[in-house]
């Protein structure tokens, strides 16, 4: 293996993130118990969970200074979140331990990276982090109510069916409104045709993506 | 000759009334109508057909009528004595007028009891996300982006723009599927 070569093509890109150096030099005689505690609350930190109490007990337990945890896990937080960046069909295992060893990270907590990074918990790290990704709002709360138009101060006899809607989306807006019958039919059209194309979308195997 | 002018004018008139009170279009006034169909009548005299049509086009709309009842009105109409009467060409002018705008005339009965805006329109587009600044997303799956237009009648369009994942989008479907069940009950119903 060339040496060469493998920086060449590290998941960290030319230049290591000073964190992830300053972390390589700071986790040398981390014991593993420690070190998998650690890693316990920086997956829940990239999950997007509140870890300040998890960080605060390790802290008070350990031995070691605080300066140097902090190292520690902001280099940790930076190693997964840039593996994660990477689909698995770009970054092999192999070459992940393989930078991770470049750096001289100790082989037991490569494994133990490693299988945060391309074990089971994969999926949940990539929801977690794409939930921070720019979006639209969503529709939180759809309610619908169908009324029929009896009678009108204009109409004697009405007799008309409508829709009401009113949705509320994620950024706490409330939207009403009402949809005639021959829009609602429009609309229902519509929402099954995205439907449909979704599901084509993933039929189709030219859309997967490689690079 | 006489009698299609005539006829002409009688439905210019019904069409100008139409255009003011069901279709809100204020450019059509009474003055305008008068010196454009009926230039011979003086003031008094178109006022009172004016207003005698518009009084009848009301009685009509408001009823919906079909056109066994239209015409059961008109026959009732035109045999009324005095200046009241209706005339022959005065009843067939009505009965064309309302075969060919009934439908029309009744949305816009119908949109001047609605109060919540409506909606115009919407557009969609399905997306494949492949990348984002924190991380790659190839694995997710499509994404629908849709904008909805909304507005109230007489105002300006409101946008709203969502995004939906395969999910939200299989839930508001089945949403639609219980809102047409609904509707289906009612309109066979009656």
């Amino acid at each position: 293996m060339s040496a060469s070569h493998a920086r060449d093509s590290s998941f960290l890109g030319g230049r290591i993130p000073p964190e992830i150096e300053s972390m390589s030099r700071n986790v040398k005689d981390v014991d593993q118990e420690l070190f998998r505690k650690l890693l316990k609350a920086v997956v829940s930190a990239l999950e997007g969970k509140d870890c300040r109490e998890a960080m605060k007990s390790i802290a008070e337990s350990s031995t070691i200074p605080q300066e140097r945890l902090g190292h520690i896990v902001a280099g940790m937080y930076r190693v997964l979140s840039e593996a994660i960046r990477i689909p698995t069909s770009s970054l092999k295992q192999e070459a992940f331990k393989e930078d991770l060893r470049e750096l001289r990270v100790p082989e037991d907590f490569i494994t133990d990276f490693s299988s945060v990074v391309f074990g089971n918990r994969r999926a949940a790290l990539e929801a977690a982090t794409s939930r921070n990704d720019p979006h639209l709002p969503t529709v939180e709360d759809f309610k619908w109510r169908v009324d029929v138009a009896i009678s009108t101060s204009s109409l004697a006899r009405a007799l008309q069916p409508s829709v009401l809607m009113q949705m509320k989306l994620s950024d706490g807006s409330f939207h009403r409104f009402e949809v005639p019958v021959s829009k609602f039919q429009e609309l229902r059209y519509n929402v099954a045709l995205i439907l449909k194309e979704m599901n084509d979308l993933e039929k189709r195997s030219i859309l997967q993506i490689q690079d | 000759m006489a009698d299609v002018e005539a006829t002409k004018s009688l439905s210019g008139l019904l069409n100008g009334i139409a255009q003011r009170v069901y279709y809100g279009n204020p450019e059509i006034t009474e003055q305008l109508l008068r010196e454009q169909l009926f230039p011979d009548l003086n003031q008094d005299q178109f006022t009172a057909l004016h207003d005698r049509m518009k009084a009848l086009l009301k009685s009509i709309a408001a009823a919906d009528m079909d056109h066994a009842q239209l015409e059961a009105f008109l026959t009732a109409q035109t045999k009324r004595q005095g200046s009241s009467g209706l005339t022959a060409e005065q009843a067939a002018a009505l009965s064309r007028f309302w075969k060919s705008q009934r439908v029309r005339v009744r949305e816009s009965l119908l949109a001047q009891s609605r109060w919540e805006p409506g909606l115009r329109g919407l557009s969609w587009r399905v997306d494949l996300q492949t990348a984002a600044s924190r991380g790659d997303a190839a694995h997710s799956g499509p994404v629908a982006l849709m904008e909805l237009e909304l507005g109230r009648a007489g105002q300006d369009s409101e946008f709203v723009c969502l995004e939906f994942d395969e999910t939200k989008v299989n839930q508001v479907l089945k949403k639609m599927a219980d809102i047409q069940k609904s509707i289906d009950s009612i309109v066979q119903r009656s």
